[in-house]
């Protein structure tokens, strides 16, 4: 037990000490945020709605770049350099090792998601009730699964540069045809067939919804625990697979 | 007594070649052992499949009579392992702490520093920043963080300088001396002579040889007995003798080479030849094992 509080202290300190987590998880979210609220602000009918809603795409934003990104490449890196085997001669279980992990990653969207709240509400002095404020950010921690399992399938990937590659792409992809960026209804319509079938895309609507007052409806809960379901299985499928290779 | 390490016929195929080929051997508490053989001979396969690191395609192995990867036999051993650059963002300090505190009896921050003579900046580092020797003394003291039963070094002193190296040796003398079992990888015959009380020689995945260094290098070693003759004499006596593995001439000198010098000469002197300028040679070690090495790799 000391071992893996221990592991999920050292997670964290790790993501905190990593230079990219803090400018693509932390900087460019603020930086993308005052972007689309300060200059390109014109004629909207409510600002300040528009403002809570780029808030919680970017904090959405930041938060599935830190589990897909940070995680999987992180496992890769740790699989080549020999060090997952050194963990295996250690008295720490394979699942406690991934669990910490988990947690640690987990503490971090915690952060991150203090932070650009905070930056956001400061720069735009966003008025949101404290249960709205408490709800998006539970929204957004429950949402991040998801991202987390597919770290851990990028995770299974062979070498780094293709994990970087991959996850950089799936990120991007997720972010834009999901309506981080811009709101989907400016899409042509076979691409907001596309964008509404991607967790990414009910992975913000949860706090779109909850910042106008409403809340997640019943397909983001389905749709983001379905992506949770898969993207485990497969992750867990193709780790074991990958054992009995050796 | 229940010997630590059990293998039993293991073999390990990778594809299309044979790593490990039939190996058994077991070792007993405070056993200090080296694993000896050329580069590519199994030895670091062998030793994976000790710990569970690699699954045998055959055999069984068994750690503290139990299968190597269970969570109570993980906190009796200590392991340093070639090629393993350490997890990245941590200080040395940082990096000890965190492998203390996976086992439940560790050895203290300071008793780990004792032994690798960390310096204070040393331990402030970042772990991937440390030179090639400072992350063999890290290597080290993770190994050593759980005050492990059983050791595992494969081929600890790669890349050490002369001081280095004599350095780990005594701090290994000093475990020794505390009665854990030790089992080193090295292609080093002299280390292998000089530490360890056992050496299992290992070639092409076999086991050619098990047993206390001095017998394994009477076993490498050529002795040859050699001398001049004031007449002529027919080889067939030499060859005939007990003991004389083989016969020739050089440089007007006649060789015996055999394992036994002492029932050689005796025999040699009750032949009866006029003999002349006996010299006894028990051939450099170093170049035996090359010669071993070599020879069977071209069979």
């Amino acid at each position: 037990m000391r071992g893996f509080k221990m592991q999920c202290k050292v997670e964290i300190l790790r993501v905190l000490r990593n230079p990219y987590y803090v400018f693509w998880s932390l900087f460019m979210p603020i930086v993308f945020y005052i972007v689309f609220t300060k200059i390109f602000n014109t004629d909207l009918e409510n600002p300040k709605m528009w403002q809570a809603h780029i808030l919680m795409s970017m904090t959405a934003f930041s938060v599935m770049g830190s589990a897909i990104m940070t995680l999987g490449i992180r496992l890769v890196e740790e699989r080549k350099q020999g060090w997952s085997m050194f963990m295996r001669i250690v008295p720490i279980s394979d699942q406690a090792y991934y669990f910490a992990k988990m947690i640690g990653q987990t503490m971090i969207h915690i952060f991150s998601i203090l932070v650009i709240f905070t930056a956001g509400a400061l720069i735009n002095s966003i008025q949101l009730t404290t249960v709205e404020w408490l709800l998006c950010g539970l929204w957004i921690l429950f949402g991040s699964f998801p991202f987390l399992a597919i770290g851990a399938l990028v995770g299974t990937m062979k070498r780094v540069d293709t994990a970087a590659g991959v996850s950089n792409m799936v990120y991007f992809v997720f972010a834009i045809l999901g309506g981080m960026w811009m709101p989907i209804e400016l899409f042509p319509d076979i691409l907001q067939t596309i964008g509404k079938v991607l967790p990414s895309f009910h992975f913000g609507s949860g706090a779109w919804q909850i910042v106008r007052g409403g809340g997640p409806d019943l397909t983001n809960f389905l749709v983001i625990g379905g992506y949770l379901i898969v993207f485990m299985l497969l992750s867990s499928y193709i780790r074991r697979k990958q054992e009995v290779a050796v | 007594m229940e010997p630590v390490i059990n293998v039993q016929n293991v073999s390990k195929q990778f594809k299309n070649k044979t790593a490990v080929d039939e190996v058994s051997f077991s070792i007993q508490k405070g056993e200090v052992v080296a694993i000896l053989g050329p580069n590519g001979a199994g030895k670091t396969t062998t030793m994976l499949m000790m710990l569970g690191l690699l699954k045998p395609t055959q055999g069984r192995v068994q750690l503290l009579n139990k299968h190597p990867q269970e969570t109570d036999v993980r906190e009796k051993i200590g392991v340093m392992l070639q090629e393993v650059s350490v997890i990245d963002a941590l200080s040395v300090r940082e990096v000890l702490e965190l492998f203390r505190s996976y086992y439940p009896n560790p050895l203290s921050i300071q008793e780990l520093v004792e032994l690798t003579r960390f310096t204070n900046d040393e331990l402030k580092k970042r772990a991937n920043k440390l030179s090639g020797g400072q992350q063999r003394r890290l290597g080290f003291a993770l190994a050593m963080a759980g005050n492990p039963e059983v050791l595992f070094f494969d081929e600890p002193t790669v890349g050490l300088d002369v001081t280095s190296r004599k350095v780990f040796w005594n701090t290994v003398e000093k475990l020794k001396n505390q009665g854990k079992t030790i089992i080193f990888t090295t292609h080093y015959l002299q280390e292998a002579d000089d530490i360890a009380e056992r050496v299992i020689l290992f070639h092409h995945g076999k086991i050619i040889g098990d047993g206390k260094p001095n017998d394994i290098k009477a076993a490498l070693t050529k002795q040859s007995v050699s001398f001049t003759a004031k007449e002529t004499f027919s080889f067939d006596h030499l060859h005939s003798l007990p003991g004389v593995t083989d016969v020739y001439e050089k440089d007007g000198r006649v060789y015996l080479i055999t394992k036994d010098i002492d029932l050689v000469l005796s025999r040699l002197f009750s032949l009866e030849i006029k003999l002349e300028n006996i010299e006894i040679e028990r051939g450099r070690l170093e170049d035996a094992f090359e010669q071993l090495t070599e020879s069977r790799e071209g069979a």
